[in-house]
C-alpha cells in the first residue's frame, strides 16, 4: 500500500478555534444520491437550528447554521445552494426534551435523521441509514480516526480535544446497539492519544479497544479499515453490518454528540486550514454553508485561482472549487490552499506502481486503455466498479497518466449502461 | 478543473526513473571504458548521438512529438545496446543498432512506452540480421590485444590462489561483452535500482531460482554461459518496465518462463544469445502474462482452480515459442523472423498504432 510523507506537521497539534460567522450562507441542496428541496419560502425569516431543507431519505436534511432571512435560491456551479442572510441575533428554535438515558435503536435512527447527520469523512452518507440495520447484530463498532488524507488533522483535533463528548455519543451507541465492542482506529503518528482514549473512557466506565493503524494510504478507506481491525475483506458494495461491523467516522460521531445529548443538527464541522501555498494552517469550527472566501479572507489568504489550487476535502480526494462562494459542506474535512501541479503527461511506461498501491487490488491503467478505447466490457471484467476513487494510482504515476480523469468517465459510462439495461 | 489528487510524490517522474537506470549503469560503463579506453569511449558516444537525433528525428516525423528526447529513454536504449556488444564491434553497425532499436523498437510501437520488445535487445537482433557475417564471428571476441587495463594491473593478485582469482573475477575481468566485466558493478546498480523502487525484486529473484535450480539438475552442470551476461540481462534488460507485466505475480511467473527459456535455449545450443532470445520471446507474452496474473479485487474469493488451465495453456505455448525459436536457430532462419517483424510493425503502424499516438496507454 502507499504512504505519503506525512504533511500534517502544521495542523497536528493546533487547538480548534472559532470562526466568525459570514454575513451570507450557501446551504447546500444536493444530497448523498438526490436533491433536497427547500421547505422554507423567499423571504421568510428562520431560525438557527430550524429545519430548512428536506429530500427523500437518501438525501438528507440541512438545517439553518443561524438566525436570518431566506434570500434566495440559486446556483454555484451546476449545483443548487439556499442563499441565506444572516441577521446576527442567534434566534433558536427551543431544543426538543430528550432523554438520552431512554433512547432506543428507534428513537436513535429518528433523532439522527431529524438531525440531519450525514458522514463526515467526506462520502456523507446518511448515518441513520447505517443504523437501519434491521435484524443484524452488531459485533464490532468502528470508529474511524484513521484520517489518511496527508494534510487534515481535523478528526485529530477532535480526539485530542473533545475526547470526552466522543466517548460519551460512543456510549450512547454501544447502548443502543446492544453492547458490542468498540474500537477506536487511530493511525501510528497518532499513537500517543491512545493513552488519552483508554483514560477518557475509564472515566465513565466504557470499554474500549484502540487499534493502532500503520500510516498508510488509505488507511481511513471504510473496507480497508474493516480489513486492519477484524480481518475481514469485504467487497465493496457489501454492507458491514451484515457482517455484524458498523463504521462510523470521529467527526460524525461529534456530530451524534450534538444530536443526542443537545438534540441540535448537524450545523458546524472541524476544517482543517492548510497547504503547501499558505503559512496560515488553522484548524477552525465551521457553520456548514460558510462560503470558502469568507474563510480565506479571516485567515489572511485570498481567492487567488490563477496561482493557486483550492480545494474542499484534501488532497487527495478533495475537489478543486471555482466560485468562492462556494460553501463547507457536512463532508468537508479540510480546505486546502495548494501550489498548482505541473504534470508532464508521458505515456503509461507499465511500471505498474498503480497496481502495486492500488487498496483495491486493481489495475488502474487498465481503465485507462479500456475507457479511451471504450471498452465498456473490459471495464466491467476488470471490475472499474470496486475503484474507491481513492487517487493512489494517480498519485504514484510517474507518467501522470490521467488516471482519475479516465476511471471517473468511465464509471459513468458504466452507470449509463446499466440504467439502459434496466429501461 | 483538475481532477484529485492533487500533490505528487518528489523525484517521481519518467525522467527520473530513467536517470536512475542512467546512474546505475555508471559504474559498468565507466569500468567498460577503463578496460577497452578510447574503443568503448566511442562505441558508447556513436550509440548515444545516433539514439538521441533518430529518437528527435523519428519522433518529429513520425509521431508529431517534439520533446520526447527529454524523458531519457534513448539514452538508457544506447547505454544498454553497447553493453551487450563486443567491444569490436564496428562503429557504423552500433550506429546501426541505435538507429533500428529507437525506431524499430519504440517508435513504430507509437513511443514511450508502448513497445512490446526491450529496444536494446530488439536493435541488437537487427545488427546480428543484417551484418551477419560480422556480428557472428569469432574474431569479434578475440579481444585481448585491445585491453587498456589488463585485470593484473587493476587488481594484483597478492597469492594465485582459486579464491582470490575468483574474487578478481568477480570484481574486474576483460573478457566478453562490453557490460560484463564487472559483476560487482551489476549487482551494485542492481541493488541501486531495487533500494529506488524502480526495479522489483520479482524478476530477478524468480529468473535467477528458476535458473539455478535447473542447474543443479544432472547434466546441467557443463553448461556454458557468462554469469555477467546473465546478471547484465536479468537486472536491467529482463526488468525493462514497458516490457515486462506490471502485476507481481506476472512478474514471478515471467520471471521464472525466462530462467526457464534461458536454460532450453543453452542447453540447445543458442551460443551467445540465449538472454536476447530468451527475453525478447517472453516480452512477446508480457501483456499475456500481466493480465493473466492479475490481482484478485479486494474481498473478492479467489478461485484458484479457474486459473489452473489458463496458466497451463499459456506455459505450454511459451515453451512451444522456445523450441520454436530454438528449430529456427538451428535451421539458420532467426532472420525471417526479423523481416516478418518489420513487416508486421510497419503495417501496425500505419493502420493503428499511428491513430493512438495521442493515448496515454
Amino acid at each position: 500500500m502507499l504512504s505519503i510523507p506525512s504533511l500534517k506537521k502544521e495542523t497536528k497539534k493546533k487547538q480548534i478555534e472559532s470562526l466568525e460567522d459570514p454575513a451570507d450562507f450557501y446551504i447546500p441542496l444536493s444530497g448523498y444520491k438526490g436533491m433536497m428541496e427547500p421547505v422554507v419560502k423567499i423571504g421568510e425569516t428562520v431560525k438557527k437550528y430550524q429545519l430548512i431543507a428536506e429530500g427523500p431519505n437518501i438525501a438528507g436534511k440541512m438545517h439553518a447554521p443561524v438566525s436570518g432571512i431566506v434570500n434566495a435560491f440559486t446556483t454555484i456551479g451546476n449545483k443548487a445552494f439556499i442563499h441565506l442572510i444572516n441577521d446576527f441575533r442567534e434566534i433558536e428554535i427551543p431544543a426538543p426534551y430528550f432523554d438520552a438515558s431512554q433512547i432506543n435503536l428507534e428513537i436513535l435512527q429518528q433523532t439522527l435523521s431529524d438531525c440531519g447527520i450525514q458522514g463526515a469523512g467526506g462520502s456523507q452518507f446518511p448515518t441513520h441509514l447505517k443504523y437501519t440495520i434491521g435484524k443484524e447484530k452488531i459485533n464490532t463498532l468502528i470508529f474511524n480516526g484513521a484520517e489518511c488524507e496527508p494534510y487534515l488533522s481535523s478528526d485529530t483535533a477532535l480526539m485530542q480535544y473533545e475526547i470526552s463528548e466522543l466517548l460519551q455519543a460512543a456510549k450512547v451507541l454501544q447502548n443502543v446497539l446492544g453492547s458490542p465492542e468498540i474500537v477506536f482506529g487511530i493511525e501510528k503518528h497518532n499513537k500517543t492519544l491512545k493513552t488519552l482514549l483508554l483514560e477518557n473512557a475509564q472515566k465513565i466506565q466504557l470499554a474500549v479497544k484502540v487499534q493502532i493503524l500503520p500510516d498508510t494510504y488509505p488507511q481511513g478507506g471504510e473496507l480497508q479499515l474493516i480489513k486492519s481491525i477484524t480481518k475481514l475483506e469485504l467487497r465493496k458494495g457489501t454492507i458491514p453490518s451484515q457482517y455484524g461491523i458498523l463504521v462510523n467516522n470521529i467527526g460524525t460521531l461529534r456530530a451524534v454528540y450534538d444530536a443526542v445529548f443537545k438534540s441540535r443538527p448537524m450545523i458546524e464541522r472541524i476544517v482543517t486550514i492548510s497547504g503547501n501555498s499558505t503559512s496560515k494552517s488553522r484548524i477552525f469550527r465551521i457553520k456548514i454553508g460558510t462560503p470558502i472566501a469568507h474563510i480565506l479572507n479571516l485567515n489572511d489568504n485570498h481567492w487567488n485561482p490563477e496561482k493557486q489550487t483550492i480545494v474542499m476535502g484534501g488532497a487527495m480526494m478533495g475537489k478543486s472549487i471555482d466560485s468562492p462562494l462556494q460553501p463547507i459542506e457536512k463532508g468537508s474535512g479540510g480546505l486546502l490552499i495548494l501550489k498548482k501541479l505541473k504534470t508532464a503527461a508521458n505515456n503509461c511506461i507499465k511500471c505498474g506502481f498503480c497496481i502495486d498501491v492500488c487498496p483495491q487490488k486493481l489495475m488502474p491503467l487498465e481503465f485507462v486503455r479500456h475507457n479511451i478505447d471504450d471498452d465498456l466490457k473490459s471495464l466491467h471484467s476488470f471490475n472499474l466498479q470496486d475503484c474507491i476513487e481513492c487517487g493512489a494510482c494517480a498519485y504514484i504515476c510517474p507518467s501522470d497518466v490521467a488516471l482519475m480523469e479516465n476511471i471517473f468517465e468511465g464509471k459513468i459510462k458504466l452507470s449509463a449502461l446499466a440504467e439502459k439495461s434496466l429501461q | 478543473m483538475k481532477t484529485a489528487p492533487f500533490i505528487k510524490p518528489k523525484f517521481n517522474s519518467t525522467q527520473k526513473v530513467m536517470l536512475d537506470v542512467v546512474l546505475a549503469l555508471l559504474p559498468i560503463v565507466i569500468i567498460a571504458c577503463f578496460a577497452y579506453g578510447s574503443l568503448v569511449i566511442i562505441q558508447f558516444l556513436t550509440a548515444i548521438t545516433v539514439a538521441l537525433l533518430a529518437e528527435f528525428v523519428l519522433s518529429a516525423f513520425l509521431l508529431k512529438k517534439y520533446n520526447t528526447i527529454l524523458d531519457g529513454s534513448a539514452v538508457v536504449t544506447a547505454l544498454l545496446l553497447v553493453l551487450t556488444l563486443s567491444p569490436l564491434v564496428p562503429l557504423h553497425i552500433v550506429a546501426f543498432g541505435a538507429a533500428a532499436a529507437i525506431l524499430f523498437g519504440k517508435i513504430l510501437w507509437g513511443g514511450l512506452g508502448k513497445n512490446t520488445f526491450n529496444p536494446a535487445l530488439a536493435g541488437r537482433e537487427f545488427m546480428s540480421v543484417f551484418f551477419a557475417s560480422i556480428m557472428t564471428s569469432s574474431e569479434l571476441w578475440k579481444t585481448k590485444g585491445f585491453v587498456k587495463t589488463p585485470s593484473e594491473q587493476l587488481l594484483p593478485a597478492a597469492d594465485h590462489s582459486v579464491f582470490s582469482e575468483y574474487l578478481s573475477a568477480m570484481v574486474y575481468k576483460t573478457s566478453g561483452a562490453v557490460g560484463e566485466y564487472s559483476i560487482l558493478f551489476i549487482v551494485l546498480g542492481g541493488l541501486y535500482l531495487l533500494l529506488r523502487n524502480r526495479i522489483s525484486w520479482h524478476i530477478p529473484f524468480a529468473l535467477l531460482a528458476v535458473f539455478t535450480l535447473l542447474l543443479w539438475l544432472p547434466g546441467g552442470t557443463q553448461l556454458h554461459y557468462s554469469t555477467a551476461g546473465l546478471l547484465l540481462g536479468t537486472i536491467f534488460m529482463a526488468t525493462d518496465m514497458p516490457s515486462s507485466p506490471a502485476t507481481p505475480n506476472g512478474k514471478l511467473y515471467y520471471g521464472m518462463m525466462t530462467g526457464l527459456v534461458i536454460f532450453i535455449l543453452i542447453k540447445g545450443g543458442v551460443q551467445f544469445e540465449y538472454m536476447s532470445y530468451a527475453i525478447l520471446l517472453l516480452n512477446a507474452f508480457s501483456h499475456q502474462i500481466s493480465i493473466q496474473f492479475r490481482p484478485s479485487a479486494w474481498g473478492d474469493p479467489t478461485d484458484w482452480k479457474q486459473k489452473v488451465e489458463p496458466v497451463f495453456n499459456l506455459t505450454i505455448k511459451i515453451l512451444g515459442a522456445a523450441f520454436a525459436v530454438l528449430s529456427l536457430y538451428y535451421y539458420d532462419l532467426i532472420q525471417y523472423v526479423v523481416f516478418l517483424y518489420i513487416l508486421y510493425l510497419i503495417t501496425k503502424f500505419n493502420f493503428s498504432f499511428s491513430k493512438k499516438i495521442n493515448n496515454a496507454i
